[in-house]
């Protein structure tokens, strides 16, 4: 069932279209990601369905209800949608206690006090922030402040819980710990997250499907790997992962299989279905490039940085430099002539997309 | 769930739309209209008798040119002061800095007492002046158009200095360093680099010092009256007391279009400012100019003058509170404060008392009041119409007080709903005139709350209502008591708008103040005067403390 549904949501500021035409739905007890550089307009769909921004077109649905449709004029306003919203920046109250933070939604709805006194003790008991209830936000750590943060949101049942760039002020530490205790709490709770990055680790790591958007438009919808493997254009390539991209020609084709010729005369077999000819992007990604000392096409070492798990090189073969990382079993000094192996490469049209060749 | 789209903060911008149209617009729209209405039919008629008699457009000239020769040794003597204190090595600047503004902080009316005080033909400095020179007249007379400009300088001159302070501090340092490196001395820098740099803050500051000289009633009033020396703020009070409504009106439209033309020109060089783009950002802190021998004998000079103007007026206007009578040998036995008890047994002092800290009171809580809920609507809620309605709100910051008298005269001294004679009427115009002030501070303190945290009580589920109780106002609140501090202030003091306003038994402070000193008592006023200094300067220290020296003087 869909907990989330946007149809054609547009949103324009003066002269700026921020949201153009966007729809994708979000399923019941999913984790679904908004994912794009900054300024795409991720926070601004996000905003638009908490009801804190007010779309220039389109329809959005929580649940069965139509919060949003600019052709019937309806426009629910926030405090009346069904929602949880953590802030990037918490937007925890500094004159409220943890408690009374936390307390504060179902305080508006009027609960009786026993009864919010019942669900706060399993609140905080959640988030682990039992013997902080009575402290203030500014006696708290950034981490603390995230997890009120969270309590506060989830404590009224929302139907679904929307996130913008949460773990973005935590430091690198913190954001692997909260990443996993997130995933954790839907996992229990069921309930349907709509999460707001621009960190595409992050977003491949936690999404059960995720949308990748570009100034405004959504480019792709899909699960982490089919986005990864599959990416729809130059610019979901680039953006998600590591990518070579170099130029080549396509010399044919028979079924789904292009051949392509690149990096001065290489040829591959790619499967594809794109159906372009002549002139295209070849793209391989740096971990289906193998090294050897006899691999067909030649290079040469120029850089190697030895980084943790894994060897990372830059590598020049004909004109162009290639990114390549390979286990650790095997390691290259700089300088050293070698061949390199490519094992799977994907097609893009020429000139499409942002990238760098 | 309701799917209606009406939003009920329109609710609370309708309110407050009204009551702006009531205390602001309504009034100053009847001050325009009136001038051009004769006999109920359009006429220019109070605008031809302004032209006719030589009083009325002489007063009009008096106002510029006393204004404009003000101004000019406002720009001059605020400059050098701002570049001794922030750009040489002059030792004490900070203590300096502090005494520069502090008679600012008192009402204009006061310093013209204290001056008569201290130069008036039997003042304390005239006396002096006579005893060692052994001449029997002082060659100066405070009661001229020379005295009104001289007290206007020593009180506006601090509008230049803190511009200019500002600008010099703000300046990049590498410029005058690149003309160094280039070969230039100091002083060509100084001419050369710096004063060019800091030219539109000058002009800036010296249009401020420009507009409070035209609107000052005070200072003219006390030193110009007696002489017969009119400016615009004086004859609209003579007009009102013979009384020629139509006069007043005509002769309030002219200042307030000289107002509006030099507000224009302050607002245009302030933006213009922003293309000097060097005078920004965070930069090294510009070099000091070594003053060398000149450090000490510049440092007496400035010392001097700054105890002359913070120090010995504050002081001239306690000793006369304590003399016996006005002209008494300075010795220790005349010494009372049988004035002081005199004024407070006084019914009149007693009411005035009553009545200020009452109107100020009132004033400053709902304009602090209105202003928070302007703020909201303009830089939180950025609802459609609301920067109308903040527009509106600040429109008095260039109507000149006296005007905004005559404006609630006509709206609100007429029935149906006649407040004249009564304490309403002077504080619909005491709201009109401090609104403006009240949302700038409400504006600046609803900008340093997130919005974050008023959304994150959206999504909580909390309306308009408990958004404003919970959230909004509980992080205001200091903000909003210092606004209310800097309101209360001067509102407690207030002479400009009370003095065409009272009637008896609706006497202000100010009033009784100005009322005492114009028939003589001058001891008794000075009491009253010493009495409110205090309070003023407990308050000043109050504010600089909530606000960490933000606000305040
Ligand atoms: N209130 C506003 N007025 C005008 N333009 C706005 C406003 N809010 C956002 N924009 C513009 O809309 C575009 C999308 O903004 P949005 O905040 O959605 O970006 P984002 O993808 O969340 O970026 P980031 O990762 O930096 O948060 C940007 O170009 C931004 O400048
Ligand atoms: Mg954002």
């Amino acid at each position: 069932m869909e907990k989330i549904r946007i149809l054609n949501l547009s949103k324009r500021y003066g002269k700026v279209l921020a949201v153009d035409s966007a729809t994708f739905s979000v399923e019941d007890k999913e984790f679904f990601s908004l994912l794009g550089p900054s300024g795409c307009g991720k926070s601004t769909v996000l905003r638009c369905v908490a009801g804190l921004e007010e779309p220039t077109e389109g329809e959005i649905y929580i649940g069965q209800t139509r919060v949003n449709s600019t052709v019937d004029g309806i426009n629910v306003p926030t405090e009346l949608r069904p929602i949880g919203m953590v802030f990037q920046n918490y937007a925890v109250w500094p004159h409220m206690t943890v408690y009374e933070n936390i307390a504060y939604p179902l305080k508006i709805k009027k609960l009786p006090k026993e009864l919010i006194q019942a669900k706060l003790k399993v609140a905080l008991h959640t988030v682990g922030l039992e013997r902080l209830a009575d402290r203030y936000p500014n006696q708290l750590s950034g981490g603390e402040q995230q997890r009120v943060a969270l309590a506060r949101a989830l404590i009224k049942e929302p139907e679904v819980l929307l996130l913008d760039e949460p773990l973005s002020n935590l430091d690198a530490k913190l954001r692997e710990q909260m990443r996993f205790e997130l995933k954790d709490l839907q996992r229990r709770t069921g309930i349907p997250i709509l999460y707001v990055t621009h960190d595409q680790a992050e977003a491949l790591a936690m999404s059960d499907r995720l949308a990748v958007m570009n100034a405004g438009r959504i480019i792709q919808v899909g699960a982490p790997t089919e986005i990864y493997t599959h990416p729809a254009d130059r610019f979901v390539a680039d953006f998600i992962g590591l990518m070579n991209f170099l130029p080549g020609r396509v010399l044919g084709r028979s079924g789904e299989e292009a051949t392509v010729e690149f990096l001065g005369g290489h040829r591959l077999n790619v499967a594809d279905r794109s159906g372009l000819s002549g002139g295209c992007v070849v793209a391989v990604r740096p971990e289906d490039i193998t090294l050897s000392l006899t691999g067909p096409i030649r290079c040469r070492v120029e850089v190697r940085n030895y980084s943790g798990n894994l060897v990372d090189y830059k590598v020049r073969a004909d004109d162009a430099v290639l990114r390549v990382q390979t286990p650790k079993t095997e390691i290259f000094a700089e300088g050293k002539e070698l061949g390199i192996t490519i094992h799977r490469a994907m097609l893009f049209q020429l000139g499409e997309g942002r990238g760098s060749g | 769930m309701t799917t209606s789209n009406f939003d009920r903060r329109y609710l609370l911008m309708m309110a407050v739309g009204l009551f702006i149209l009531l205390v602001v617009i309504y009034p100053l729209w009847q001050v325009f209209f009136r001038s051009f209405l004769d006999a109920g039919a359009f006429s220019l008629k109070s605008y031809r008798k302004v032209f006719a008699y030589p009083a009325y457009y002489r007063a009009l000239l008096n106002s510029v040119w006393v204004s404009c020769v003000t101004a000019a040794l406002c720009m001059v003597s605020g400059t050098l002061l701002a570049f001794l204190v922030v750009r040489t090595d002059l030792p004490g600047k900070k203590s300096l800095r502090t005494l520069l503004v502090l008679p600012y902080a008192l009402p204009s009316f006061f310093a013209a007492i204290a001056w008569i005080q201290l130069l008036g033909p039997q003042g304390y400095l005239a006396r002096l002046f006579f005893q060692l020179s052994g001449w029997e007249t002082a060659p100066w007379n405070i009661y001229s158009a020379g005295g009104i400009v001289f007290v206007l300088t020593v009180h506006y001159f601090i509008l230049v200095f803190i511009t200019v302070a500002g600008a010099l501090e703000r300046m990049d340092a590498s410029l005058e360093e690149a003309a160094r490196a280039s070969g230039a001395n100091t002083y060509r820098i100084m001419r050369e680099i710096t004063l060019p740099l800091v030219l539109p803050a000058i002009l800036a500051g010296g249009l401020l010092a420009f507009i409070g000289a035209l609107a000052n009633f005070g200072i003219p009033a006390l030193l110009g009256m007696r002489a017969r020396f009119f400016v615009l703020t004086t004859s609209i009070y003579y007009a009102l007391a013979i009384p020629d409504f139509g006069l007043a009106t005509a002769l309030s439209s002219m200042l307030v279009v000289v107002a509006l033309v030099s507000m224009t020109f302050q607002f245009a060089l302030q933006k213009g400012e922003g293309r000097y783009t060097v005078i920004s950002g965070k930069s090294v802190r510009p070099s000091e100019l070594r003053l060398r021998s000149m450090r000490y004998p510049l440092f007496s000079c400035t010392a001097v003058f700054v105890f002359c103007i913070s120090i010995v007026p504050i002081f001239s206007m306690v000793l006369t509170a304590l003399l016996k009578y006005w002209g008494a040998p300075l010795a220790q036995a005349s010494l009372t404060l049988e004035h002081f008890a005199y004024i407070l047994k006084l019914d009149t002092g007693r009411r005035a008392i009553v009545n200020s800290l009452f109107l100020a009171a009132v004033a400053a809580t709902l304009t602090t009041f209105v202003g928070i809920l302007i703020s909201y609507m303009h830089v939180k809620a950025r609802l459609k119409g609301s920067r109308i309605l903040d527009f509106l709100a600040t429109i008095p910051y260039a109507v000149p007080h006296t005007v905004i008298a005559i404006a609630m005269i006509l709206a609100w001294a007429k029935p149906p709903v006649s407040l004249y004679g009564t304490l309403w009427i002077i504080l619909v115009a005491y709201l009109a005139v401090y609104l403006p002030f009240a949302v700038r501070t409400t504006n600046s303190t609803l900008q340093q709350i997130h919005n974050s945290l008023e959304e994150a009580a959206r999504v909580s589920g909390a309306k308009i209502f408990p958004r404003l109780r919970d959230i909004i106002l509980p992080l205001a609140w200091p903000g909003m008591i210092a606004g209310w501090i800097l309101v209360f202030m001067p509102a407690l003091r207030e002479l400009t708008v009370s003095i065409l306003l009272y009637a008896y038994h609706t006497e202000t402070i100010g009033v009784v103040v100005f009322n005492l000193q114009d028939a003589g008592y001058r001891e008794v006023a000075a009491a009253l005067a010493s009495i409110v200094m205090g309070l003023l300067i407990v308050g000043n220290t109050v504010i600089r403390r909530l606000t960490g020296g933000a606000a305040g003087f």
